[in-house]
């Protein structure tokens, strides 16, 4: 009972079934009050006016004139069956009239009232009136109720069995309500029970029918289906991330195991050493990028953006590749048209543009062109580092921005460089384009210069 | 690698007692005299009641305590002893948080012990700048070489030396800290105020290239390298 109670669907349909019994049952009295009110006003007027008549009748043209037209009153078959009239004189004699006399000597006059009459040998419920005229004779005006009282009960049975299968129906509605409730909410917990159990494919089954439950469900299907991508992504990348971390940590491992193999030897000990802490930097380094990574693809910003002037950004990283590119034989061109600007992170976009320049340094050959290229629009600014070296085939330009992949594994380098790349161009709502330079590769980011209201 | 006064006096704060033990060894062979706190309480006392020549805080203490919060009280009561912030929070924003309570310098866990050695180095002789007297406003001075601080020129032997403008400010950097080893990040984050892993080996290239316009043709060189290190400017190697 008490489940029952706390189901929305159940105290929803007991308020509805609710308000439509109620509405019925005042919908009934209204009509009850309003008609039979109505019927009852009418007669207690005719009455009225039926008595000033009479009296006034009386009171001009005497007794005997009245009685007669009671008589023919009640004879003239309209309405005789209800009428009830009765003139006594001073000492209660009865004139004429349909009722034998008026005993009851209490009765307050000119007033209209309900009295039980005696009508030949049935007594019937009335309405009455007295009149006493100056001469002291009594007349009656009354009329019998018995069918009014009739119309009264039956309206009250039919309110009654009204107001009772309204409230069946009413019982009946709020258990199909309940039960099509329930079953739509049903189907929606048991694919969520499913999926707490470990099914993460399983998708809430659509009743085809585009109603609110329909929609519903098809939004929790839509975010369990992105649940499940970045799921997939996270096991991918740990998969990943441990499958790199142990090949390093195995030759650190080996090289130490070698060193103090048999007699240790201050030399080979020395070496291990130095390669251990050598290859341990590395690690440090990558697992620094990866957190930065995760940092940026978490969506959170370190701090609050700022106006960035790129050709600032542009220029301090200038200097700092310029001596590494001149080694190399790889010109640095700066290409920036005005003074772009956009709301952002000024270490991260250096970081960006560092790992673009790093990567055309160390993958372009020698010699080549590298040109940065920063312009700007009224909605964006493209960023594009591009050279002449051997490009980036079609096939695999998608992969390069995955974590760990890398074209060529002989040559130094972590594999996350275009992963920090992308995850920090996301960050900053941009897109990152990865294309040909006919000949040599074009990285492209478009930045906005609006940025989407962060929450 | 010997700090300049003969027994630079240092707090270490740090509640790891693996770690601390091996600090306090690499430290006491540089010649520190090294004060051993693992508790926030006990350690803000030392601060405030002892005079030390640099401190090392670890971030995070024993009982949810950030070390941030004992650089906090030791600058509100005015005392300036330089201080290094280790910290395993690596991300830039802690970074600017530790530098912005009161840090001098700010190391992340794991990190390398000649690192750590050449930024006290750094903290000491910047807390103490009378011990390098070769310093005026205008211009630095090392055996023959010159640097004009106003029209940015430098000389050596008479000879002027083109410079790039980023070019100076690195020599300026290697004047101004001479005789001190300054690791590879030092001058990233100095010279560059870059805060990244820059991937290649930038600056050892910059360095060379800065080597060949300082020391080309003359005899004693002033660019040393320090394997493993980074490298030191000066008359000795």
């Amino acid at each position: 009972m008490d489940r029952i109670w706390h189901s929305v669907a159940f105290r929803l349909a007991l308020l509805c079934g609710g308000l439509v019994v109620a509405s019925v049952l005042v919908l009934s009295s209204v009509f009850y009050f309003v008609s039979l009110g109505l019927l009852a006003r009418n007669i207690d007027s005719k009455i009225m006016s039926i008595t000033e008549k009479f009296s006034e009748d009386a009171e001009t043209n005497g007794l005997f004139v009245l009685a007669q037209r009671i008589e023919s009153t009640l004879s003239d078959g309209v309405d005789s069956d209800v009428e009830i009239l009765l003139l006594t004189n001073a000492l209660g004699q009865k004139l004429a009239g349909n009722i034998s006399g008026w005993a009851e000597q209490s009765t307050p006059l000119d007033q209209t009232m309900d009295r039980v009459v005696q009508r030949g040998d049935r007594f019937v419920p009335s309405r009455v009136r007295l009149h006493k005229m100056t001469d002291g004779s009594l007349l009656v005006v009354g009329r019998d109720m018995q069918d009014l009282s009739e119309i009264g009960s039956l309206i009250a049975r039919a309110v009654v069995i009204g107001g009772v299968s309204a409230m069946l129906l009413a019982i009946l509605a709020t258990l199909v309500f309940r039960h099509q409730l329930e079953r739509r909410i049903w189907a929606i917990r048991h694919t969520t029970q499913e999926i707490e159990a470990g099914n993460l494919d399983r998708r809430i089954v659509l009743s085809g029918t585009p109603d609110e439950f329909d929609r519903l469900s098809a939004d929790i299907n839509r975010m369990l289906d992105r649940i499940q991508h970045l799921m997939e992504g996270v096991k991918h990348v740990s998969n990943t991330i441990a499958h790199n971390l142990r090949t390093p940590l195995g030759l650190i491992r080996g090289h130490l195991e070698e060193a103090l193999r048999g007699v240790p030897e201050q030399r080979k000990l020395e070496e291990a050493g130095y390669f251990a802490i050598g290859a341990i930097d590395d690690l440090i380094v990558v697992l620094e990028k990866l957190l930065q990574i995760a940092e940026a693809e978490s969506g959170a910003r370190r701090q609050p953006f700022e106006p960035v002037l790129l050709r600032t950004v542009v220029t301090d990283l200038l200097e700092l590749y310029d001596a590494a590119a001149e080694a190399l034989g790889i010109t640095l061109i700066v290409d920036i048209e005005g003074e772009p600007t956009l709301p952002g992170d000024k270490d991260l976009l250096a970081g960006i543009l560092a790992n673009l320049i790093d990567n055309a340094l160390k993958y372009a050959g020698s010699p080549a062109d590298v040109t940065i290229q920063v312009r700007e629009t009224a909605q964006a600014v493209s960023i594009i580092v591009k050279d002449n070296g051997p490009g980036i085939a079609a096939n695999e330009r998608a992969k390069v921005v995955q974590r760990f992949y890398r074209l060529n594994s002989n040559r130094p380098g972590s594999g996350l460089g275009l992963s920090i790349v992308s995850a920090f161009t996301q960050l900053h709502d941009g897109t990152l384009f990865i294309e040909d330079a006919q000949p040599g590769l074009k990285v492209r980011i478009e930045l906005p210069k609006l940025l989407a209201p962060t929450l | 690698m010997l700090p300049i006064t003969p027994t630079a006096r240092l707090l270490l704060i740090e509640d790891e007692q693996d770690m601390a033990r091996y600090l306090r060894k690499g430290l006491e062979e540089a010649g520190y005299s090294v004060t051993h706190s693992n508790q926030a309480q006990q350690a803000t006392q030392l601060a405030l009641t002892e005079h030390w020549d640099v401190m090392i805080v670890d971030r995070m203490l024993p009982h949810e305590q950030d070390g941030l919060e004992i650089i906090k009280t030791v600058r509100q009561a005015t005392v300036q002893t330089p201080v290094l912030v280790l910290s395993a929070l690596a991300s830039l924003d802690d970074r600017v948080r530790g530098l912005r309570e009161g840090g001098d310098d700010y190391l992340t866990k794991p990190f390398a012990l000649p690192e750590l050695l050449a930024r006290l180095e750094a903290l000491i002789r910047r807390a103490n700048p009378s011990t390098s007297s070769t310093i005026d406003s205008r211009q630095l001075k090392l055996a023959d070489l010159t640097l004009d601080l106003l029209s940015r020129k430098a000389e050596r032997a008479g000879q002027p030396i083109t410079l790039q403008p980023r070019e100076f400010k690195l020599l300026e950097y290697l004047v101004r800290n001479q005789g001190q080893v300054v690791t590879r990040t030092m001058l990233l984050e100095s010279v560059w105020d870059f805060h990244f892993d820059p991937g290649t080996n930038v600056i050892d290239v910059q360095i060379s290239r800065l080597r060949n316009k300082i020391d080309k043709g003359h005899s004693t060189p002033l660019v040393h390298t320090v394997r493993g290190v980074g490298y030191r400017f000066g008359l000795d190697g």
